[in-house]
């Protein structure tokens, strides 16, 4: 039921009540016709009736006008018969004719004629030339009887006559009642049907159709006033059903994309937010060590200072321009990260040293945090950059000092794993949160903490990162926050017979175990 | 202590993060003033419990609480309310000037400060002091 369409029911109740009104109009139409019928029939039996009892009268007079002769002799009686005899043609035809459509009727009129003449012929006239003869004799009993059976025999036959013709129009007027009343009925009953009809499918229309429709309409309204989230009952009416879900799902891709909107909003405002911290970053970066330099390049211009002094101050100056020129090398390696444009001076050398190295720089004059190393005794080469490589090393030195207290210890390990070479650098900082360890090599990645505490960039470990993969390794982190972080740095071993620099031999025989 | 005590150059404390910096401001002072260093927030509010100082360059960015922090607690405090504060930040942004001063910082100097303003400013603020 559900699947009919609307315009389909509203085409089917129309036409069940058109054919309820055909079926009305019909039945009137036949109450009408039989009546009229029934009309016509009726009119039909007066006549008859009519000519049968001028029938019956012309018997009358011929019979009175008979007896009058016979008692009387009088002539006057003859003449009366004989313009009553004049008439019998004239009358019995009439009536023949108006029933010559029925044939038990014209029978009885035939009989009538016939019986009439036989009256005349065989009696009347005879009974008259007896009269003229011997009055006497035309008034013997035998006459009179025979006059009797006669005259009530044709009485009997137009009475019959009138009988039949009475119960013939009765009948059709019976019959003409009785398809009225059933007219009647049958219209009383289609209308009410078609009432009823009318009236369900009305109540039909304002359930399937105008509720669903008015709540749509409420709906629509909700829509344009922001509430996107409103959902519609499915169902209703073919039509009111498509709608109902067309609406439905209409609200729910207007949703959607206002939900992409809101996320697309908040990206863009994240976006302007890490846009902020990335200027205010720079500029602080930029200012701490700049103030330094143009401090104490002020007061060594300005003021005397012993010589060794002045050497001091130069030294900061030159350990802060420097710094500026890392922050500058760095800002570079992004841009030449992101052109994909970082240039390897490959070479084989040794990664243990490379870490000795590093380790000398940065601890060497340094009392705030204790160290332990553990490296072997033998070289480990690798096959790449070396300053690169430097770089990556400092980096994760620097940032286990910047990022743990005073005091604490840095750990730096160097091992053999199978073809691979790996560098480990542990601290009991401040850790990592687990949702910033995916993002602490994003680039201008910096945490909350570290932007509240720690100056920086956000661009060592993205850098770090892209070196070690161009090295074919991999740099990662495990952390547990207040506890400490370990990164450690997989680069695969220095492979001998894929090269023919002369140089890789030489270190070979150096290490003297390299195999 | 005692030796400090007796001393009759304006007491200063410079709290900042970064070693050359500290050592800007304790050179770019001289002889006229008795430094003492803080590279932190705790260690700075530290010294001040000790004896509250004429006068004190805070840094905003530092590890553990921040400068602001410092100079919030220290105008809560009725023993250091009125020690003369400036501020000193790489952060220019007038809302940063705007969140210093209205946490009680007598002065706001930006990194990088001009070195004889530094100086002047601190004489200015001990000598409103006396």
């Amino acid at each position: 039921m559900r699947s009919v369409s609307l315009a389909r029911r509203v085409a089917l109740v129309a036409a069940g009540i058109a054919a309820l009104v055909g079926v009305i109009f019909a039945t009137a139409l036949i109450a009408m016709l039989s009546l009229r019928r029934a009309d016509t029939r009726e009119s039909h039996s007066k006549d008859v009736t009519v000519a049968t009892l001028r029938v019956r009268a012309v018997a009358a007079d011929l019979d009175s006008a008979l007896r009058g002769y016979v008692l009387s002799g009088n002539r006057r009686f003859l003449a009366l018969f004989n313009t009553s005899r004049a008439k019998v043609p004239r009358e019995t035809n009439r009536l023949r004719t108006l029933v010559r459509n029925d044939r038990p009727q014209q029978l009885r009129a035939d009989r009538a004629a016939r019986e009439l003449n036989g009256y005349l012929t065989d009696y009347a006239l005879n009974v008259i030339v007896i009269a003229k003869i011997a009055r006497s004799a035309a008034q013997g009993p035998a006459a009179g009887t025979e006059d009797k059976r006669r005259t009530d025999e044709i009485r009997g036959t137009l009475n019959d006559l009138l009988a039949v013709e009475d119960s013939r129009a009765r009948a059709a007027s019976s019959h003409a009642r009785a398809i009225t009343n059933v007219a009647v009925w049958v219209g009383v009953v289609a209308l009410a049907v078609s009432t009823a009809l009318v009236l369900l499918f009305g109540a039909w229309v304002a359930r399937e159709v105008a509720r669903p429709v008015r709540r749509l309409a409420a709906a629509a309204a909700d829509v344009a006033a922001g509430d996107l989230g409103i959902r519609l009952e499915e169902g209703g009416a073919a039509e009111v059903g498509a709608l109902v879900s067309a609406f439905n799902s209409m609200t729910r891709s207007l949703e959607l994309g206002r939900r992409e909107l809101l996320v697309q909003n908040e990206r863009l405002r994240e976006g302007e937010r890490h846009k902020r911290d990335l200027i205010s970053m720079v500029s602080h970066e930029l200012r701490t060590p700049l103030a330094s330099v143009l401090g104490f390049t002020a007061l060594l211009l300005e003021r005397d200072f012993p010589p060794d002094e002045q050497r001091r101050y130069l030294e900061i100056i030159d350990g802060q321009a420097r710094r500026l020129a890392t922050l500058a090398g760095d800002f570079l390696d992004v841009q030449l990260l992101d052109g994909g444009a970082l240039m390897l001076v490959r070479t084989p050398f040794d990664l243990v040293e490379l870490v000795r190295e590093q380790v000398q720089l940065f601890f060497l004059q340094l009392t705030s945090h204790g160290l332990a190393i553990d490296v072997p005794e033998s070289p480990l080469v690798v096959d790449g950059d070396r300053d690169r490589m430097s770089q990556v090393v400092g980096n994760l030195l620097s940032n286990a000092i910047k990022y743990s207290p005073e005091g604490g210890e840095v750990r730096v390990a160097v091992r053999q794993d199978g073809t691979d070479v790996v560098v480990a650098v542990s601290d009991d900082g401040v850790g990592i949160r687990t949702e910033d360890v995916e993002q602490i090599f994003e680039k201008f990645f910096r945490s909350a903490e570290a932007i509240k505490t720690v100056g920086g960039t956000g661009l060592g470990l993205a850098v770090a990162r892209e070196i070690v993969a161009s090295h074919g390794g991999s740099l990662e982190v495990e952390s547990t926050p207040g506890v400490g972080s370990t990164f450690v740095v997989t680069v695969p071993l220095h492979a001998p017979s894929l090269t023919t620099d002369p140089g890789v031999g030489d270190f070979a025989w150096r290490g003297g175990q390299l195999s | 202590m005692t030796s400090a005590a007796r001393d009759p150059r304006p007491h200063v404390l410079v709290v900042d993060d970064e070693a050359p910096l500290r050592e800007l401001i304790v050179v770019t002072l001289g002889e006229a003033f008795r430094c003492e260093e803080a590279e932190d927030g705790e260690t700075a509010l530290a010294r001040l419990g000790e004896a509250p100082p004429d006068l004190v360059f805070l840094d905003v960015m530092l590890p553990g609480c921040s400068g602001i922090d410092v100079l919030r607690e220290m105008r809560a405090d009725p023993a250091l309310r009125d020690v003369a504060v400036v501020v000193v930040s790489a952060w220019q942004g007038p809302e940063d000037v705007e969140a210093a001063l209205e946490s009680g910082a007598n002065r706001f100097l930006a990194k990088p400060f001009r070195v004889d303003e530094l100086a002047s400013v601190a004489r200015d603020l001990v000598e409103r002091q006396e």
